[in-house]
């Protein structure tokens, strides 16, 4: 790893300011970045250090109107056993919180770092390696090459995968974010947090430079609203998901009367799947139906060489998402 | 008279040349039969008297924990990684980027003259071939691993690339495939097996492949040097502690260096699996940058180094053809394997269990084919797993196709009698009757499966060699401890405690006595970790230097208490006849002021025929399948494994298991993916070369089975890879059992489950 500049800020303000700086870097847990750094594909001048400020950027609260505020700096394994997330309404959100990497990874690993990592391509992620998404070679590799674990749909010139297990579930809740960047605070939807058109010129995600996000917020939701998490993997214990689903459903008497179906692992960004979800408003579940819905959830996919079985697979954890959300 | 470890008379060592002794091994459950039997053995003259399947052990085959379990789980076991010493500099290796071709030019001129770097060798002239991603090209040594990377980073190296492959199915050689994966070829005509074929009530052919599983081992291969004038001490993760100080004398013949010079320590070795017999590159280098540095260097690998540079088990590429008659009886046998192996072409061959068709008219050819990649170097049971995998789900197949349950098919065609016990045995144990006939309901997502499969290896041992004999010391110190020491490295599997042990079964101590050392070349020549041979191979000396320790205690205590010494034993912690004995540690106080020290000597196993060569072993495995996302988990298995006499009941349990869960990640999880285009490796870390983890395990149970082979004094045979060959091979014909449909091609991953599935 090459030498660089560690700052510890006391305040949010001083990290404001630390982060600012050119060529810096802001860190949560920092599970990503030292990997990337320890392979000089990163080679910040300033790490800014946020995990001083968990007092104020860490915790979940329920506030006056029933919203819910995830800090930024929140553990996974606090998602998992905080006693706001029992609320069915979290059932996804804490189910793709927990099945995250492992025990070690989820105490250490924040909400926000999770949301925010770096895609798990084997090319970009390997100095050896010259592609367009990591800035150092005129194509992407992984299209022509070896994607066995990469983009069915989405993907245009870069067919990396978000590789998030958390953004699917804060997507189908229509979840805010927070954040700061020199005097100004911001406060968006979930959806303009990724590209609305991925390509390998742009980051993971749509902050500035400098800018800090400082928390997660969800509505009060609909007494009726279930949610449900399910993904495909090879490995139970520490992989990454071939294909991940969330959903959202709000039930009006045995029928289905809102749905969100969000999709993990299959693209460059999480991808709601709208005119899927649009065939479950009014009717209700059955599992024909939800073949059919899996089917228009991948419906446009165009798989790669080697990724084509997270067709199938993708389609019967949408199933599975909408079985567990619906029983 | 059958011998009591503990009451033995030491100086009976002029031993009649034939005794009788009782080999074999006693019911493994009420319903079935002892299976002993006299025979006459010949020890050389002075041996150890042989133990028997009657001798009555206090230690052998207990539960003594691990004699290094609370250094390694306090991190106060040393490894070669944990090596510092002051001034120490450290060390990387430039690799090579292209998968084959030429080193067309190389500058080492700007790292040389980086600040804090200490030497900077070239491991290629120009002109050198280039093999695959990852020959080694030069290394540096300096003050700070950043430092080194800085220059390695300096060093100019061209190359000129020539055409690669690294997918063995790709070769000219490679037999042609069809879009199933089925080799697309004719088979040569062979009078006999072609006439079984004809005159068969079943036939069956299969096309069965597995991947590439790379050495994987805790412990990154690496050393630490450090040079006194000609003399070189190496601290090395190593499988051969004496086959590194040959080879790097060798190696460094021309700096005037001979064997005497290098001294090898290994006392702790964080796993080899076979991939750690030579001192290798890495070794070299090192010992080259600190001799021109003049100062001790590490040279440790990374983990991508570790998979793209430090051997794997190859592929391979199975095809049978096969028949059974009417009563089930396999007839005729016809078996071609392909190896994927790296660049020497070396390494790929493939066995199997051919104890299943000793009667069947049989063929067997092989082809290894070369690929621009990392060569195999001999992976836990060489050839086995792969084998076994293939040949175990042809026989289930060939079984459903014969109409028989595939343990009533393997009874009837398996022609070692102990395996038949075992297989009966273990069986009601795993409770096969009722798991095999339970009916899935249809149309469930999730479905269950059982499947078993044999184990099988051949090890009974080595000795040295009529001029080098294994070797070991033993001393008894005047503070009641005992000491014994071997040169051979303990790579994990708990050979101190094995030696700890078996010298406290001889001396008639309890374990908390005895004091084993192991790794170290002042210490007795030992074999090298490799062939599950090195407690097999080392058992019989510790054995015999403990016997004469004793021998040397006794004489003491005899003259001491005024008594005859044909009639004082050891035994019980006491050392005496019936009416007069000293305690252990008062016996002990007769020593001094140096301790007794004696050196044991590794006789070669006995010249007459053993109750049984090699060791027999079966597996059960149990899956569940998501037959939505084809997801695998084996979630039970059981097996029953020999290794001669048990000695260490607990470590050679953890063997057992060891190999079942590497067994179970070489058959769901693990492969090697290559980038065709570069020739380099994909998943070169711990996060895309998947292992199963804690979740990913089934339950797990062994039951070890204590055979008397009766071969040398002690009766060890090997363990380490035995149950290593027939894991894989039982999770596949579980899967078939579960789906219905095999997958004929490991690891099981899910898109290859949903395929076979889709294929009904």
């Amino acid at each position: 790893m090459k030498p660089f500049t560690y700052i510890v800020p006391k305040s949010l303000d001083e990290a404001k300011e630390a982060a600012a700086q050119p060529n810096t870097l802001v860190k949560g847990a920092g599970l990503d970045i030292v990997d990337r750094m320890k392979e000089r594909l990163q080679t910040p001048q300033n790490i800014v250090n946020l995990l001083p400020l968990k007092a104020d950027l860490a915790g979940i609260s329920v506030e006056a109107n029933g919203d819910v505020r995830i800090g930024a700096l929140t553990t996974l394994t606090e998602i998992e056993n905080h006693e706001a997330m029992r609320d069915p309404v979290f059932t996804a959100l804490v189910k793709a919180a927990s099945t995250t990497g492992t025990p070690q990874v989820r105490n250490r690993g924040t909400i926000a770092g999770n949301i925010l990592q770096f895609t798990r391509c084997w090319y970009v992620r390997s100095e050896a390696f010259h592609c367009l998404h990591g800035g150092r070679g005129p194509t992407c590799l992984a299209m022509t090459g070896q994607n066995r674990y990469h983009a069915v749909m989405g993907w245009s010139d870069c067919v990396r995968v978000h590789p998030s297990n958390v953004a699917p579930p804060l997507l189908a809740l229509d979840a805010e974010y927070s954040t700061v960047i020199g005097k100004e605070t911001r406060r968006r939807k979930f959806s303009e947090l990724f590209p609305a058109e991925p390509r390998a010129e742009n980051p993971e995600h749509t902050l500035q430079e400098g800018e800090i996000v400082t928390a997660i917020h969800i509505k009060k939701q609909a007494a009726n609203v279930r949610t449900a998490y399910a993904e495909s993997r090879e490995k139970e214990s520490f992989d990454w998901a071939t294909t991940a689903c969330s959903v959202r459903i709000a039930m009006d008497g045995n029928k289905i009367a809102a749905a969100d179906i969000v999709l993990g692992a299959v693209a460059p960004v999480p991808m709601p799947r709208p005119k899927a979800a649009a065939m479950l408003i009014g009717k209700e579940p059955s599992k024909r139906l939800f073949l059919r819905v899996a089917d228009m959830a991948f419906q446009g996919a165009a798989p790669l060489a080697h990724n084509a079985f997270k067709l199938p697979i993708g389609k019967a954890v949408v199933r599975d998402a909408l079985e567990q959300a619906t029983r | 008279m059958h011998p009591d470890p503990s009451t033995n008379d030491a100086k009976s060592a002029g031993l009649p040349r034939a005794t009788e002794i009782t080999v074999g091994y006693k019911a493994l459950s009420p319903s079935q039969k002892d299976r002993l039997q006299k025979i006459e053995v010949n020890p050389e003259e002075g041996d150890a008297p042989p133990w028997d399947a009657l001798t009555k052990y206090k230690t052998v085959g207990t539960d003594v924990d691990r004699i290094d379990g609370m250094p390694k789980a306090t991190g106060r076991a040393k490894y070669a990684y944990d090596m510092n010493f002051p001034d120490m500099q450290q060390a990387m290796i430039l690799r090579g980027s292209i998968a084959r071709g030429v080193l067309k030019g190389l500058n080492l001129d700007e790292a040389k003259a980086m600040p804090g770097i200490t030497a900077v060798v070239a491991l290629k002239e120009v002109g050198n071939k280039i093999r695959f991603v990852g020959d080694a090209v030069a290394a540096v040594s300096g003050k700070t691993l950043d430092l080194v990377r800085d220059a390695i980073e300096k060093i100019r190296a061209e190359y000129d690339a020539d055409v690669h492959n690294v997918d063995f199915l790709m070769d000219e050689q490679a037999p042609l495939l069809d879009s199933k994966g089925n080799v697309d070829e004719e088979w040569d005509e062979d009078k006999k097996v072609d006439a079984a074929l004809a005159a068969a009530a079943h036939t069956h052919t299969g096309t069965y492949r597995t991947e590439v599983q790379t050495h994987s081992s805790l412990e990154p291969h690496g050393n630490v040097c450090k040079w006194d004038g000609n003399n070189l001490e190496i601290w090395a993760s190593t499988q051969a502690t004496f086959g590194v100080r040959g080879e790097l004398a060798r190696a460094l013949g021309a700096r005037n260096i001979k064997v005497e010079s290098v001294d090898v320590h290994a006392e702790f070795v964080g796993g080899g699996f076979g991939s750690k017999f030579s001192a290798g590159i890495e070794g070299l280098a090192c010992a080259l940058l600190a001799h021109e540095s003049k100062l001790p260097v590490k040279l440790m690998l990374d983990r991508f180094e570790e998979h793209t540079t430090a051997g794997n088990r190859p592929s391979s590429l199975m095809q049978v053809r096969g028949a059974v008659d009417k009563d089930g009886k396999i007839t005729a046998w016809d078996w071609r394997s392909f190896g994927g192996c790296g660049y020497n072409g070396r390494g790929g061959s493939v066995r199997y269990p051919n104890y299943y068709m000793s009667d069947a008219a049989t063929r067997r050819k092989h082809k290894d084919i070369a690929t621009d990649a990392d060569p195999a170097r001999s992976m836990r049971a060489p050839g086995y797993p792969q084998g076994w995998f293939g040949a175990e789900m042809f026989l289930d197949e060939l079984a459903a196709k014969a109409g028989m349950d595939p343990l009533a098919f393997r009874l009837r065609n398996d022609a070692e009698a102990m395996r038949l016990d075992q297989w009966q045995f273990a069986a009601d144990k795993f409770g096969w009757d009722k798991a095999r006939n339970h009916k899935n309901e249809r149309g469930a997502r999730y479905v269950t499966g059982v499947g078993c499969a044999s184990a099988r290896w051949g090890q009974l041992g080595r000795h040295g060699g009529r001029r080098q004999r294994y070797g070991m010391t033993c001393r008894i110190h005047p503070d009641g401890t005992v000491e014994t020491r071997s040169g051979a490295q303990d790579i994990g599997t708990g050979l101190k405690t094995v030696i700890q042990m078996l010298t406290a079964e001889e001396l008639g101590v309890p374990a908390s006595r005895v004091r084993a050392m192991c790794g170290h070349t002042a210490d007795p020549i030992g074999p090298a970790s490799g062939g599950s041979t090195t407690t097999a191979s080392i058992a019989p000396a510790v054995r015999h230097a403990a016997f004469l320790a004793k021998g040397k205690l006794i004489d003491l205590v005899a003259a001491h208490l005024g008594v005859p010494v044909k009639d004082v034993t050891c035994g019980n912690d006491k050392v005496g006849t019936a009416k007069a004995s000293l305690s252990w540690t008062d016996a002990c106080k007769l020593v001094g002021p140096n301790p007794l020290e004696v050196h044991g000597e590794r006789y070669p196993n006995y010249p007459d025929k053993p109750f049984h060569r090699g060791v027999c072993g079966a597996q059960f495995a149990e899956v569940r399948v998501d037959t939505w996302t084809g997801e695998v988990k084996v979630t039970r298995m059981f097996g029953i494994q020999d290794c001669g006499l048990v000695i260490a009941k607990k470590l050679a349990e953890s063997q057992v298991l060891g190999a079942m869960i590497q067994g179970v990640s070489y058959a769901v999880h693990e492969q090697r993916i290559m980038d065709q285009r570069s020739g380099r490796m994909l998943n070169g870390d711990f996060l895309r070369y998947k292992i199963s983890g804690i979740k990913d395990l089934p339950e797990l149970e062994c039951h070890m089975h204590s055979v008397a082979n009766g071969h040398n004094n002690t009766g060890a045979a090997g363990l380490g890879e035995p149950p290593s060959t027939a894991t894989a091979a039982a999770i596949g014909n579980a899967v078939f059992h579960a789906i219905g449909a095999p997958v004929r091609h490991l690891p099981i991953t899910p898109e290859k489950v949903l395929a076979a599935i889709a294929s009904k």
